[in-house]
């Protein structure tokens, strides 16, 4: 299904840029393949990679460069956003994590600025991201209620609330999936649109609304994923603090 | 639904769960935090730490080093205290001996000067007696001599040798 928009204008899902005929059976044709989104995300693996090795390498306890003073920081943002999201004993374990997610999605929308596919703007990656979310939550509700505590959790604070707590452990993910998703998608289609509408005239104001688009919606919409991320996982916790 | 091109190039549909692409993202997440913690986490924290415990050391030093310059600097107080005392005391018993000395010197000087005083006088004592008995002497000669002229006799000795003493004592007298 391609979204027609306007009468010569479509905009089209992810490329299957390499199909893998082995998995047919197993996913159907369609979805047998590695989507553009994928590739993408190896491009992006392929630049963090680079970055965090040269700012991780040669550290010094006396810092002396300014690629050290970068990599602390960064590194120091993860833990303190954490810490102050999650607490204390989250830090050791999600700092990382996080770090890792907002890097990765951050720079998966920028990817949108070199032309190719935003990856954030497939359901399935950011759908990826909010299974990884639902399955911390269920994690840390387990760990600190205990498997009866967790079964306990849906029936409170009254009995009633039973269908609005199984929905709710499902609805989070999924709208902070959604949200990613939505804003990145729109982003693209809107980009996509004024291209569409200049014609032959799309010179600066594409350019402006793209600043928007790929890069301040990019780094919003990523710091809310991870903030989203933080919280689910920090309100999970049953444990008496 | 109902995309049936299945050759590379075609598109998938805008939104589509795909298990292909979630399994890849998965890995690739996977692969990301693994690259995010062994090349950029772990290399910080460990620097950090190491600095914090430098800084801790360091501290820990400085605040040793403080207390030991507190107890050298209480120490040399004390001694400076002590020294400064002695020096008091030697100033004061140097002040206390030559007082002393002083004393002595003059009380020897006074003595010297008595002695002498009195050697002086005993010798003026013995000049004195010794001219007195010359003259003693030459007066009895001259009486004598002037005895005989005026009696022209000789009287004996002893007579003579009394009137002389008798003389000589009535001229001592005066």
């Amino acid at each position: 299904m391609t979204a027609k928009l306007m009468a010569d204008f479509t905009i089209e899902g992810p490329l299957r840029s390499i199909p893998l005929p082995f998995l047919n059976d197993i996913f159907g044709e369609e979805n047998a393949c590695i989507a553009e989104s994928v590739v993408t995300q190896w491009i992006v693996m392929i630049v963090l990679a680079v970055v965090f090795f040269i700012l991780g390498r040669n550290l010094k306890v006396k810092p002396e460069s300014k690629r050290q003073a970068a990599a602390e920081w960064i590194v120091e943002f993860f833990n303190g956003n954490v810490e102050t999201s999650m607490g204390t004993y989250y830090k050791k374990n999600y700092a990382p994590y996080i770090g890792a997610l907002f890097c990765f999605c951050i720079l998966s929308c920028l990817m949108g600025l070199f032309g190719l596919r935003n990856p954030t703007a497939d359901v399935s990656v950011t759908g990826t991201w909010a299974i990884i979310t639902f399955f911390l939550v269920l994690w840390t509700k387990i760990r600190t209620g205990g498997f009866k505590g967790y079964m306990k959790s849906f029936v409170e604070p009254l009995p009633f609330m039973l269908p609005f707590n199984i929905i709710g452990d499902f609805a989070n993910p999924i709208s902070q999936a959604m949200r990613l998703f939505g804003n990145n998608l729109s982003g693209m289609v809107i980009g996509g649109l004024i291209y569409f509408a200049l014609g032959s005239f799309a010179i600066a104001v594409p350019a402006v609304l793209s600043l928007y688009f790929d890069l301040f919606s990019a780094v919003i919409q990523s710091y809310i994923f991870c903030t989203l991320t933080m919280s689910y996982v920090a309100m999970a916790d049953m444990s008496e603090e | 639904m109902g995309m049936t091109l299945m050759e590379a190039g075609a598109t998938l549909q805008l939104v589509n769960i795909n298990p292909s692409t979630i399994i890849f993202t998965l890995i690739n997440t996977l692969i990301i935090l693994l690259l995010y913690r062994f090349l950029l986490h772990k290399p910080v924290m460990k620097i950090l730490d190491a600095r914090k415990e430098k800084i801790n050391s360091e501290m820990k030093a400085a605040e040793d080093a403080q207390a030991q310059a507190e107890a050298v600097k209480a120490e040399y107080d004390a001694k400076l205290k002590e020294s400064k005392e002695e020096a008091a005391q030697i100033v004061s018993n140097a002040v206390k001996r030559a007082g002393e000395r002083e004393n002595q010197i003059i009380a020897e000087a006074q003595q010297e000067a008595a002695d002498l005083k009195k050697k002086a006088e005993e010798s003026i004592e013995l000049e004195k007696k010794k001219a007195i008995n010359e003259i003693k002497d030459q007066i009895s000669d001259i009486v004598i001599m002037a005895s005989e002229k005026v009696c022209e006799k000789e009287i004996s000795k002893a007579d003579n040798e009394a009137l002389i003493d008798k003389f000589i004592a009535e001229v001592g007298n005066e």
